[in-house]
């Protein structure tokens, strides 16, 4: 009986949603016949139905609005507004009493009579005859309901299991794909396969859009919030609301949607003045609160900004040393935007009374923490007397998270990319570290900042030397860095994340978890939970605030420099300030065959160094980018040792080459590289823009091919005859004879014997003669 | 009264679990762990594109923990509160008929299987305490996370 009753509830509903349209529609214009039965057919289902079940009231009424509907169907009654009236009245009715019965209250107290009695037909019902209910198929078809985009209704729930089953397809077809890989399946599998997981990429992109939701929904409640709350607190509110039509995952809405009240108590309770205060400060009585959402890319910012009195930084300041959270130290060299930051700092408050609307100014931190845990940011700035702003960024989606999938302790890991700020090789001529009691910092150019390591933090064996490791820095949602040190970084991956099990989420680290294509489970960190287990987020402002600015290497004696191992094994150390970068590529990459050789970084191609001796390793190379400024040389090592100083005096070496002489370091000799030789031996030559001009003989194929390489490769830029400029040297050939009088002119003889009766004339493979030529012409230019 | 039961065996004990809950059984494979999970999770394991979260059926009522399984190891599927988890239990033995209400044990069963047990229940396998899902996921009280 309960499952009929449910039934027939979940019908009626159905039909008074489907209804509410026409109701309007047939409001507008009660001589639409289409309007008409669709009303007659619910209020006559309606009827039907509980007079099954024992209903009596709702049986009277729609018995009622049946019988006066009918009437009119029958061309024996007008639809007089008046009858509208009635019977959208007794709709409502139903509505309310299919409410009540649904959640077991007793029905809305009596009054059907009234109702009842406005349907009964009056004399002036014959007055204001609208029009011919059986009007001819003109009205009929007029205004018919399907309009161009017709949208249904479906709960939400059976969205989410669409959603999940999809996400549960798509990593279905990974597994599939995995272990046809595996299995080496025939390509007329292969083709249809393709096909099939296409489709799946559209529908999942599809079932993604089906979830998004109009951010009106979660605006539609705040005019009202606004006024009740300024009306409690004496003040008055008004909204402004921007950007409804702006999208956003349902969950998301969902997620968001207590942060954003406690934001809106907040501007309303401590932003936003009372009248009397507002006029005296020269502001309009009543205060505005602007509430927009607009997207950015892949997330959505919405802007929370009222014309309040702003935050008291310093009285912040103040609460937070009360309160212990920073020293009056740190709280003097906060700036104004660390001084407006502190209202994330838990437990504190600039309201003067506590209130029954924000309380004790407990929340933001919560705030924070809710929005962060969605994988956004918070963002405050204020101007003392004019207002405050508070940003929030948010991803468009909760399901799908571009992950960087790491390694620490032979575990695989994945993180949001969204923390990602840096990643860095701990081994890094710019790296520092220093130990403090139990912590680890680390400097990255000039910015001393926490160093956790992930195998550590998650109580994982062993963790590798931080100099070995990758340093993933992370920007925490309040603008704090820190770094995390992983054992390696695997990849950049889309990843669709589900949730754990409570007894996972309880350990506060992990914020999901993913199958990867290769059918392995892999857990998503939460950053923000990390960082708050290490104590990194809370007391930011003293560990890691302060000592941004105050990181300024230690003095040094002499130039730093880098003490590493080259290919053959020795000690060698070059200045600091010489490397640009230090990199590693593939041994592939490397070109020992040319002359220099030549080594693939990026996409561009430099000159190496340091390759003379040794084997290059089987996998890796570490390559140092050395840079003079214009040009770089790669220059191969083994691995780094140490960033040192070169104090002790430097030995000279007998012989000009790569050696520039011999240097103690910790007492054992290491070489210093000479960096003016590598440059002057191993840089090309900068190819100026306005390259001395070469002009050749178009119609010689020899000068052509076989010819052209040399010159430019001697600095010069080729032209032909057609050129119309003048040349600072022309290359004649007795092939293609002379032309062009313009500059010097350098004549090539294919017979040697020739040539050296010819004067200005050359030998045409008499490179050394050619190249001497053409030098002692461009200095020329030069000078 | 004719529910059916899965009766399996936990730290040496016979114990039951509605069939109602149970998905399936499964041999695991590989189980990924977790790191600062409750000592009662022993990790994840795919199963067909889900992900299972392992628990140790006797570590999670505070018995002294089964261990790690072997690969192949057969465990109880069942969903709880939208999660799916795979019980890692001594054995698994049958399906029996429920022959009783779960009814207070006489005696003492220990507070541990006190917390996790709904009562004792009459099978047509002899007397079997019959787990509550959601207090055995949960894990003994006070675990730290």
């Amino acid at each position: 009986m309960d499952d009929l009753l449910a039934e027939f509830l979940a019908e009626t509903r159905e039909m008074m949603t489907a209804l509410g349209g026409e109701l309007v529609a047939w409001e507008a214009n009660p001589s639409d016949r289409a309007r008409l039965d669709a009303i007659f057919r619910f209020v006559h289902t309606v009827k039907g139905n509980c007079g099954f079940f024992d209903f009596p009231r709702l049986e009277s009424l729609s018995h009622a609005a049946e019988d006066a509907l009918a009437e009119v169907r029958a061309g024996r009654r007008s639809a007089s507004p008046r009858l509208v009236t009635a019977v959208l009245a007794i709709v409502d009715r139903i509505g309310a009493m299919v409410d009540a019965i649904e959640a077991g209250e007793e029905l809305p107290s009596k009054g059907d009579e009234v109702l009842v009695a406005a349907l009964e037909p009056d004399s002036g019902d014959n007055d204001d005859i609208v029009a011919d209910c059986s009007d001819g198929p003109s009205a009929r078809s007029a205004n018919p309901a399907n309009g161009a985009q017709r949208s249904i209704r479906l709960p939400t729930g059976l969205l989410d299991g669409v959603m999940s089953s999809v996400s549960d397809l798509v990593l279905a077809r990974n597994d599939l794909a995995r272990r046809m890989r595996d299995a080496g399946v025939d390509p007329t599998v292969q083709g249809p396969f393709e096909r099939l997981s296409t489709i799946l990429d559209q529908v999942r992109e599809a079932v993604t859009r089906m979830r998004m939701q109009r951010i009106e929904h979660l605006f539609g409640a705040l005019p009202r919030l606004v006024r009740d709350l300024s009306a409690e607190l004496g003040k008055q509110v008004m909204i402004d609301l921007e950007g409804g039509d702006v999208e956003l995952d349902r969950e998301m809405i969902e997620m968001i949607r207590d942060p954003l009240t406690h934001i809106i108590r907040n501007a309303i309770d401590h932003g936003i003045e009372r009248p009397s205060h507002r006029l005296a400060a020269g502001k309009r009585e009543i205060g505005t609160l602007h509430i927009a959402a607009r997207q950015s890319g892949n997330r959505i910012i919405i802007a929370i900004s009222d014309d309040g009195r702003g935050i008291d930084g310093a009285r912040l300041v103040d609460k937070a040393v009360a309160a212990g959270t920073i020293t009056r130290a740190d709280g003097d060299a906060l700036d104004h935007g660390g001084r407006n930051a502190l209202i994330f700092e838990p437990g504190l408050s600039t309201a003067e009374a506590v209130t029954a609307v924000s309380g004790r100014g407990v929340g933001m931190d919560v705030v924070r923490a809710n929005i962060e845990r969605v994988g956004g940011s918070i963002e405050v700035t204020s101007v003392a007397g004019q207002g405050t702003s508070i940003l929030l960024s948010l991803p468009l989606t909760l399901s799908i998270i571009p992950s960087l999938t790491v390694g620490a302790g032979g575990q695989l890991f994945a993180m949001p990319r969204s923390y990602v700020e840096e990643i860095v090789h701990g081994g890094a001529g710019h790296i520092e570290f220093a130990r403090a009691g139990d912590a680890m910092l680390v400097t990255v150019r000039g910015k001393r900042v926490a160093c956790l390591s992930l195998a550590t933090q998650l109580g994982l064996a062993a963790p590798i030397r931080p100099e070995d490791s990758t340093l993933v820095l992370m920007r925490l949602a309040s603008g704090d860095l820190f770094a995390l040190a992983v054992d390696r970084i695997f990849d950049h991956e889309e990843l669709v994340i589900k949730p754990l099990a409570p007894a996972i989420m309880g350990t506060g680290i992990y914020a999901g978890s993913t199958l990867l294509d290769d059918g392995n489970p892999v857990l998503m960190l939460d950053i923000a939970g990390i960082a708050r287990k290490a104590k990194l987020i809370g007391d930011v402002q003293k560990r890691v605030r302060s000592v941004e600015e105050a990181a300024e290497v230690h003095e040094r004696r002499g130039p730093p420099a880098l003490l590493f191992v080259g290919l053959d094994g020795a000690r060698k150390v070059v200045r600091l300030g010489a490397i640009r970068r230090i990199e590693r590529i593939a041994a592939s990459c490397v070109d020992l065959a040319s002359d220099p050789p030549r080594a693939v970084i990026g996409d561009a191609l430099f000159p190496l160094a340091g390759t003379e001796a040794g084997e290059l390793p089987h996998e890796q190379v570490s390559v140092l980018r050395l840079g003079d400024g214009e040009s770089e040389i790669a220059y191969a090592i083994d691995r780094i040792l140490d960033t040192v100083e070169l104090s002790g005096d430097i030995a000279p070496a007998r012989g000009n080459g790569i050696s520039e002489g011999t240097t103690l370091i910790e007492g054992i000799p290491a070489e210093v590289i000479d960096t003016h030789w590598l440059f002057a031996s191993f840089a090309a030559p900068p190819r100026s823009l306005d390259a001395p001009l070469c002009r050749l003989p178009v119609d010689d194929p020899w000068a052509r091919t076989i010819l052209a390489p040399l010159i430019e490769s001697a600095g010069y830029r080729i032209v032909d005859d057609g050129f119309e400029g003048t040349a600072d040297v022309t290359i004649a050939t007795e092939a293609g004879g002379t032309c062009g009088d313009d500059g010097a002119v350098i004549t090539l003889c294919a017979d040697p014997d020739h040539a050296a009766h010819l004067p200005g004339a050359l030998y045409r493979y008499d490179r050394a003669g050619l190249v001497a030529a053409l030098a002692a012409i461009r200095s020329g230019k030069a000078a | 009264m004719n529910d059916l039961l899965v009766i399996v065996e936990i730290a040496g004990r016979r114990a039951a679990l509605r069939t109602s809950e149970v998905q399936s059984v499964v041999e695991l494979e590989a189980i990924s762990a977790v790191p600062r999970a409750p000592h009662f999770v022993l990790g994840l394991a795919p199963l067909r594109s889900n992900t299972l979260t392992v628990i140790d059926a006797a570590a999670a009522i505070g018995l002294a923990p089964h261990g790690q399984p072997d690969a192949g190891t057969r465990a109880v599927i069942v969903d709880h509160a939208g999660h799916r988890y795979a019980l890692v239990v001594d054995a698994i033995d049958d399906v029996a008929e429920a022959l009783s209400e779960p009814n207070r044990v006489p005696g003492d069963a220990g507070a541990d299987w006190e917390r996790v047990s709904e009562g004792l229940i009459e099978t047509d396998r002899g007397p079997a305490l019959l787990i509550s899902l959601s207090a055995l996921v949960a894990g003994p009280p006070g675990v730290p996370a």
